[in-house]
């Protein structure tokens, strides 16, 4: 996150295609929480009006999903894997006005 | 001049939910249509060169790239229609105006997926899962603004 970008291989699959899975290095997992800034809120408040996607909520959360992303990338990094399998995505409702992200996978070493 | 004031003050929040209901299907059928020309360009094009699917169980060897994909989407019914679909929910039965929403947030979140897979190279995309979950960034509880959210995640491969 401090400026280094890692590049790890990812897949929901159960190996990563093309290549060879040599050891598995258990769970890692990433989750933010995020909370919507009051002004946008207006905002898609009054897009309800007429309803259909709501911009300002997509933004945001694909914005936290991918902070979630580099987390648990980081998290696969730290333990020297070099690719993630199996990644499965949950969305929950913490609090009012909050929304918890997480995704989790098995960390892997490929060739 | 008070009389009229009050006439307005009476008339304009009843009509809210009419003229909002209205507003909603009118725009609801823009971007389903937008949607619909969308598929048929993009869709067309997909659908030759690649082959979707939600197994995993697919020859995967040869495959010389791979990538995870992940679109998410929110949508929401206009205020109107909650309000009837509240009046309808007495009675129970179809919610129409949910139906034609959630089925424009899946369709939507399909063809952004596709779409992303197409400007990374992808040649066909597989284990596509969807799923949905309720997301409400509203600050009180009393407020029911409430949207859905689509996620669909899959793994594109060249």
């Amino acid at each position: 996150m401090q400026g280094q970008t890692i590049s790890l291989l990812m897949s929901n699959v159960e190996s990563i295609p093309g290549k060879n899975v040599v050891s598995s290095l258990g769970l890692v997992t990433g989750s933010t929480v995020r909370a919507k800034h009051i002004g946008k809120d207006i905002f898609a408040g009054l897009k309800n009006i007429v309803g259909g996607e709501l911009k300002a909520y997509t933004e945001l959360l694909n914005e936290s999903r991918n902070e979630a992303i580099q987390r648990m990338m980081m998290d696969a990094h730290a333990r020297g894997a070099n690719g993630i399998v199996n990644i499965r995505f949950a969305t929950s409702n913490v609090a009012a006005g909050a929304s918890e992200l997480f995704c989790y996978g098995t960390a892997v070493v490929v060739e | 001049m008070i009389i009229l004031y009050i006439i307005a003050s009476i008339v304009v929040p009843l009509s809210f939910p009419f003229i909002s209901w209205a507003l909603g299907r009118w725009y609801q059928a823009g971007i389903t249509s937008k949607l619909m020309e969308n598929e048929k360009i993009l869709g067309s094009i997909l659908d030759d060169k690649m082959s979707v699917t939600t197994s995993n169980k697919v020859s995967m060897i040869g495959a010389e790239y791979s990538t995870l994909l992940h679109v998410s989407l929110c949508v929401g019914p206009s205020m109107g229609q909650m309000f009837f679909m509240w009046l309808k929910s007495i009675f129970g039965g179809r919610l129409h105006s949910y139906d034609v929403v959630l089925d424009f947030g899946r369709r939507e979140a399909l063809l952004r997926l596709k779409q992303q897979a197409a400007e990374r190279g992808c040649t066909s995309i597989v284990n596509i899962r969807i799923e949905t979950s309720v997301v409400s960034f509203a600050k009180t509880q009393k407020s029911k603004q409430a949207s859905v959210e689509f996620l669909a995640f899959a793994t594109g491969i060249r």
